[in-house]
């Protein structure tokens, strides 16, 4: 693993009488994409503004490789942003929006030629430097926005929300495109969405954040198959969250029966919360099942069926390939690999 | 109904016939060889001759040319200033600061004139040439910030971060975007400013000082002692400085994307209030 870049230090943001963000403690190594994910009000912009030097955090420490860097401003960070809605220049051309960053830097003109070429290159805008910024489509000026903030060559790159905008065809694309230009010119991406997906398909790290705390910070997998608590579970993909009770290791019991489990090293007894993802409810033949329900409604979702089945007195959110019919009486299975056992109400640093 | 068609045709020609027929008569009779208004004498440039060569008149262009374009750039510079800094506010404020910028527009301009000789003497300036000039700076304000402000409204908010996070300084970030994203509505504004300069009469009579006079003031001493045909000359002259002033400002607007939203205040706000 590559080293540490910049490190946010106890960071608390307070706006009126609202704590935006509780003691945030963060680290992001260098060459690493990370994104935060959240819902909208859980500090993640704030984070990402305080990183640019657009706010000023009220208490607590930026460092960039050691160096404080709390109060420089923006113009002296080396980290560039692409913004929610690009923020072009309308009064310059393409050419010259990418160029801007350049000409402050009085860097020579045969220089600006070259590395404008390159990223207009880079971002498939080749031909696109005399045309004016108005007369692109969302996408296009979504490259110009990227370009601009790259050709800087900065340490670290934000990007807030920049897929928001898009359709979701072209949202997919710009997604691998983007990890492939953070891959290849070996940048610091720090990504903010509340999209899970985007997070998960483009991360090395996912931090999901809530409420101005910071609930887990994981391998998309990690995020994914291990959710730290209720809220994480829920906001990643769709889930099953039930109350349980951690009889002893490897045993749990929800809705009303003993459960085999992979988890350890709770106290006997204590009230726990498990996860199962919808796909791993497996709908199987009389007998071999664990509970019995009965179908309540079942959605066609393209890959898959989406059916609400009750049993147990739970309403259990199932995924098949294979539809049943509503009213069908069936037997589910869950197998140990599927359940996820986590404690209540915990969130990371806390 | 075709009745009914032609019938409102006519009323329009009519209501065009009776806003515009004593402009035309003005005109027509500036090229009048004969000096009395009963008759036409025939076609003569001579009056325009005239007007040109009288001093007088010639030196009341000057101060209103200079008094114009020195009072809306004042007004530009103060009032670009002031619609950055209300455009920044919060919502409460912006909306009282914005009516208090309205106000002096819907003025009667008697009252405005009035009060600034007041405040004039009372300050122990002197009336003439600056005056007038502060006079002029005074009412263009508010026409150049209610140009600007849609301008500014309108804009991004995080241009002026995304300039800064490219490395520009706080105020070259300013110069370099912001300035540049609203010049537009500077532009209409200072055509504004200078148009209503131009067009000024009561506010001018009363905050001037003796020698000092705009071509309204002169046109107005040169009346009271009988039409003369060069007044005719003149006045055409300047109603067509304004007209051409003013189209190149609605042109400008129906250029714009959103031509009617950023279409300053009725450019004839305040004349209506008169």
């Amino acid at each position: 693993m590559s080293k540490e870049l910049i490190r946010l230090k106890d960071i608390v943001m307070t706006i009126g009488d609202n704590e935006v963000l509780k003691k945030m403690n963060l680290y992001i190594r260098d060459r690493e994409f990370l994104t935060m994910l959240g819902p909208s009000g859980c500090g993640k912009t704030t984070t990402l503004r305080i990183i640019g030097g657009f706010a000023t955090p009220t208490a607590g420490q930026l460092l960039f490789e050691d160096r404080d860097i709390t109060k420089v401003p923006p113009h002296k960070r080396p980290i560039n942003t692409v913004f929610q809605k690009y923020a072009l220049f309308t009064h310059l051309n393409v050419y010259e929006n990418v160029a801007f960053g350049l000409r402050l830097k009085k860097v020579q003109e045969n220089e600006v030629k070259k590395r404008v070429g390159e990223m207009l290159e880079m971002v498939n805008l080749g031909n696109y430097g005399e045309r004016t910024v108005s007369s692109l489509s969302g996408g296009e000026q979504q490259r110009v926005a990227i370009a601009r903030a790259l050709v800087n060559h900065p340490r670290i790159l934000l990007l807030d929300e920049p897929l928001g905008a898009l359709d979701l065809k072209l949202r997919k694309e710009m997604q691998l495109e983007l990890k492939k230009i953070q891959q290849h010119l070996g940048i610091t991406f720090i990504y903010v969405t509340h999209d899970q997906e985007e997070a998960l398909t483009m991360s090395d790290t996912v931090v999901v954040m809530n409420k101005g705390r910071i609930q887990q910070i994981g391998t998309p997998i990690d995020i994914y198959n291990e959710p730290k608590n209720a809220f994480v579970a829920d906001f990643i993909g769709e889930s099953n969250i039930i109350p349980a009770v951690m009889e002893k290791d490897y045993y749990v019991r929800f809705a009303d029966r003993g459960f085999e489990c992979l988890d350890a090293g709770f106290a006997p007894n204590e009230d726990v919360e498990v996860v199962v993802r919808p796909e791993d409810i497996k709908v199987v033949d009389e007998q071999k099942g664990q509970l019995r329900g009965v179908v309540e409604s079942t959605i066609f979702k393209g890959v898959h069926y989406e059916m609400v089945i009750r049993a147990n007195g739970f309403a259990w959110l199932v995924q098949s390939t294979k539809a049943e019919e509503v009213g069908q009486e069936v037997s589910l299975l869950i197998t140990p690999n599927d359940i996820h056992v986590m404690r209540k109400g915990v969130a990371e640093h806390e | 109904m075709k009745l009914w068609k032609r019938l409102s045709y006519a009323y329009s020609v009519l209501i065009f016939l009776f806003l515009y027929a004593p402009i035309v008569v003005m005109i027509v009779y500036s090229f009048n060889a004969e000096k009395s208004r009963a008759k036409w004498g025939g076609f003569t440039l001579k009056w325009y001759r005239e007007l040109f060569s009288n001093s007088d008149i010639m030196e009341a262009l000057i101060t209103t040319l200079t008094i114009a374009l020195l009072s809306s750039i004042i007004a530009l510079i103060i009032g670009t200033a002031a619609a950055v800094g209300i455009a920044n506010l919060r919502k409460g404020p912006r909306k009282w600061l914005m009516n208090i910028t309205y106000l002096p527009m819907l003025n009667a301009d008697i009252v405005t004139g009035v009060s600034l000789l007041l405040i004039f003497s009372l300050m122990g300036i002197e009336l003439g040439y600056v005056s007038l000039l502060l006079a002029h700076v005074t009412f263009n304000i508010p026409y150049v910030i209610l140009s600007i402000m849609p301008k500014l409204r309108q804009l991004d908010p995080h241009l002026y971060e995304a300039a800064q996070d490219l490395g520009a300084p706080p105020v070259l970030a300013f110069f370099k975007v912001v300035l540049p994203e609203i010049s537009p509505g500077i532009v209409t504004g200072f055509l504004l400013a200078f148009t209503m300069s131009i067009d000024d009469f009561v506010i001018s009579f009363f905050t001037t000082g003796s020698g000092v006079s705009t071509l309204a003031i002169e046109i107005y001493s040169m009346a009271r002692r009988g039409i003369k045909p060069e007044i005719n000359a003149l006045s055409a002259i300047m109603f067509l400085v304004v007209l051409a002033l003013l189209l190149v400002i609605n042109l400008r607007g129906g250029k714009d994307k959103k031509g009617a939203e950023n279409r300053p205040v009725s450019v004839r706000a305040r004349s209506s209030a008169r």
